[in-house]
């Protein structure tokens, strides 16, 4: 099978929530793009609509009843507003989907809660809240990761990329496509408090994939996510390089509860600092190929000297020019 | 969003049938007030502040002078405690404590489940307590909870009070309840007391922190008034920022937390405006505010945050920064948002020219939104450098830094 769990040559995707703004935009993209990887959309009152380049059902049941589509829809791409995320998933459960991604963000902790235990007594994989989706470039792509030009920040590669922030998911393999390393995958796992996928998670699932040459990591404060991955290396089950960063160390310097950026990127009652992550990867760092990169682009660096060898060549610029100036 | 103590009394513990001692929250010390120092022997005054640790700062206080009862009142009303000004004082019983417990529920992302933490050895900071006494139970499913449940938890840690056995196990299910159907993300009982009453043993809660879930669904700031986490009121600025996002959840531009500095943050995603906020504070520059702008907000909603942002009194620069974005529209939010709000506030005659600008952005149609920004830099003459992201983001910071350097001659901070 070509490409992980996440997202493989067997993906067949329905949007729930289809017609909206958002998700009306990824679909007319993602089929310019990879054509026929979306197999369905699911509106209610909107069933039958001729609108979107996919069909469109009222009930994930009838989209699942369809001859032409039903059968080949194995993975859900969930866009609905906050208050209908919950409803949404449980259509999915209901409806024998192992793999959802939840793209929208501020879904309610406690939802979120009911969520993460229904996932794990269905035993399906639920990627989010606060999801961008993910990126095979062998594959395709689910969601709106890479935009409308996805060749800008990725290219076939060995790098597995976990962020909780989707826009450095990208920003990321961007950076590392200009200095020469490629990616296998990228998955952008959300910021929520209760997060579904974790980073532990993911390494587990890749742990025995020989198409993952070396993982970036990036992270941030609140909760204790990073630290999970840090004790799956030191316990010895994840063995391949890792590049951490951790962004976050700031706020720190910050008064107690101040939230900035994800609702689960907030230090409580000293828990969740973003130097006690730091610590606790550059312990697993001592023995295992793991190296925090103080600053962000020193991923790059972190990578290279952990031996993950280049995908093809580096294409950088000594020093870059502004686009514009209005100043000099 | 964090409630006051009274709040906390008066909206959850009564609903949920947690017992708290009597009291009156006031402003100033009122006939209510002083009817009720009348009636008690001796009286707990407290300054109602969201900061934590009151009792180390003097701002809470037992009286059992009553004379002394609303001179203490009037001072715990209106001080300041760690900066913060308190929005009034609650007067309550004294209690006879005989044993003070340690209670909280909150989430804990280890099991990613709510986790009712409980110690024997409360009334201190939870911090301090030793660990080993500290015992947590994971509520593994939600579904239901019985007090059953609490009581074969509480017999396993060696709980060493049989008389209490019933009745604190069902006041942590009604705990658990309260935090479940308020939504909250924390709720802290410190110290829950075992109270003498005549001759009966009672348990009283006798504090409560409350974090209410911001995406609730009811949001807490509307249940609520609005308030901000920095142990101040909210700015005027923070205030009219959280009006952009409510009842439209197009995208999220209503992230705004003022600083003292004198670089505004204009700053697109969690992880982006984390990354640019924290390599702008280590290279040193004096930041102006916190945002996190992102989601693809509509053009409108763009443009509302970008004048919050630039109504701020003493800028020196803006940094527009963010990643590869792989939703929100280059051109919409820079090219229309923000190019309308600097047309009109030229137009308006409000707009400051000598900030010098870093654009660092990219994503979808980033090559005609950096464009249309460029032509709106010339036409109103504003100064500054607009990259894509050929520059590495963390280095957007350095770049204003150098032009800040050179052309203002900015003093960076000295960042130890």
């Amino acid at each position: 099978m070509k490409g992980p769990v996440y997202l493989n040559e067997n993906t067949g995707i329905v949007v729930i929530g289809a017609t909206g703004r958002e998700a009306s935009q990824v679909i007319k993209e993602s089929e310019a793009l990879y054509p026929g990887i979306i197999k369905a959309g699911v509106t209610p009152g909107r069933g039958g609509s001729s609108e979107l380049a996919v069909p469109v059902f009222d009930t994930l049941f009838q989209a699942k009843k369809d001859p032409a589509v039903g059968s080949k829809i194995n993975t859900a791409l969930i866009y609905v507003p906050p208050a209908s995320v919950l409803d949404a998933v449980m259509e999915c459960l209901d409806a024998e989907i192992k793999v959802i991604y939840i793209i929208t963000e501020h879904v309610p902790i406690r939802d979120s809660e009911i969520i993460y235990q229904e996932k794990v007594r269905r035993n399906a994989i639920i990627v989010g809240g606060t999801s961008l989706g993910c990126f095979v470039p062998s594959v395709g792509r689910i969601g709106a990761i890479g935009g409308k030009d996805p060749t800008v920040a990725f290219r076939q590669g060995g790098l597995l990329i976990i962020s909780k922030s989707g826009g450095l998911t990208v920003t990321t393999a961007e950076m590392f496509k200009r200095r020469g390393w490629g990616t296998y995958c990228a998955l952008a796992i959300g910021g929520d408090i209760i997060s579904n996928t974790t980073y532990a998670d993911v390494l587990l699932q890749v742990k025995d994939d020989p198409n993952v040459k070396g993982v970036v990591m990036l992270g941030e404060p609140g909760g204790s996510y990073e630290e999970q991955a840090a004790e799956l290396i030191t316990s010895g089950v994840f063995k391949k390089p890792v590049a951490a960063f951790i962004s976050g160390r700031f706020q720190e310097r910050m008064p107690e509860g101040v939230a900035f950026g994800h609702a689960g990127a907030i230090v409580e009652r000293g828990m969740g600092k973003a130097t006690d992550k730091i610590e606790r990867l550059d312990a697993a760092g001592k023995k295992y190929p793991v190296k925090v990169a103080f600053y962000y682009h020193e991923l790059v660096s972190a990578i290279e000297s952990l031996g993950v060898p280049r995908d093809f060549e580096d294409s950088t610029a000594a020093h870059v020019a502004p686009l514009y100036s209005t100043i000099r | 969003m964090k409630l006051y103590e009274h709040e906390a009394l008066e909206s959850i513990y009564k609903k949920f049938q947690i017992p708290s001692p009597k009291f009156v929250f006031a402003t100033e010390p009122n006939e209510k007030v002083r009817e009720f120092i009348e009636k008690q022997p001796a009286v707990v005054i407290k300054s109602m502040v969201l900061v934590g640790k009151r009792g180390k700062a003097g701002a809470v206080k037992v009286v059992t002078d009553k004379t002394k009862a609303v001179d203490v009142f009037k001072d715990l009303a209106t001080r300041e405690v760690y900066g913060e000004k308190s929005v009034g004082a609650i007067v309550c019983e004294k209690l006879d404590i005989q044993k003070e417990y340690y209670l909280s529920v909150t989430y804990s992302t280890k099991d990613r489940a709510p986790a009712i933490t409980f110690s024997e050895h409360g009334g201190m900071e939870v911090e301090e307590i030793d660990h080993k006494l500290i015992h947590t139970y994971i509520v593994g499913d939600v579904r239901a909870i019985y007090p059953y449940q609490i009581r074969k938890f509480l017999v396993g840690i060696g709980f060493s009070d049989p008389e209490m056995l019933r009745p604190l196990s069902e006041i942590i299910v009604n705990v658990f309840k309260a935090f479940w159907e308020t939504e909250c993300r924390l709720l802290e009982i410190n110290p829950l007391v075992v109270a003498k009453v005549g001759d009966k043993k009672k348990l009283v809660a006798a504090d409560a922190v409350v974090l209410l879930d911001d995406d609730a669904a009811i949001p807490p700031s509307i249940r609520f008034s609005a308030r901000g986490d920095m142990g101040r009121p909210l700015s005027q600025r923070e205030q009219d920022a959280i009006l952009i996002d409510q009842g439209d959840h197009r995208g999220k531009a209503g992230s705004y937390v003022e600083l003292d500095g004198d670089v505004a943050l204009m700053t697109f995603g969690g992880g982006g405006s984390t990354v640019t906020a924290e390599t702008a504070i280590e290279a040193g520059l004096r930041v102006a505010n916190l945002t996190d702008i992102g989601g693809n907000p509509p053009a409108e909603k763009m443009y509302k945050i970008a004048r919050i942002i630039l109504s701020k009194p003493g800028l020196k620069a803006v940094l527009v920064c963010g990643g590869t974005a792989s939703n929100t529209r280059i051109d919409v939010t820079l090219g229309e948002g923000l190019a309308k709000a600097l047309d009109d506030m030229n137009a308006e005659g409000v707009l400051n020219k000598d900030l010098i600008w870093v654009v660092r952005r990219s994503g979808p149609e980033y090559v005609k939104g950096l464009k249309m920004l460029h032509e709106c830099f010339v036409r109103n003459g504003i100064k500054g450098d607009i990259y894509d992201s050929q520059l590495p983001i963390t280095e957007a910071p350095l770049r204003l830094k150098e032009l800040l350097i050179k052309h203002v001659n900015y003093q960076p901070e000295q960042i130890v």
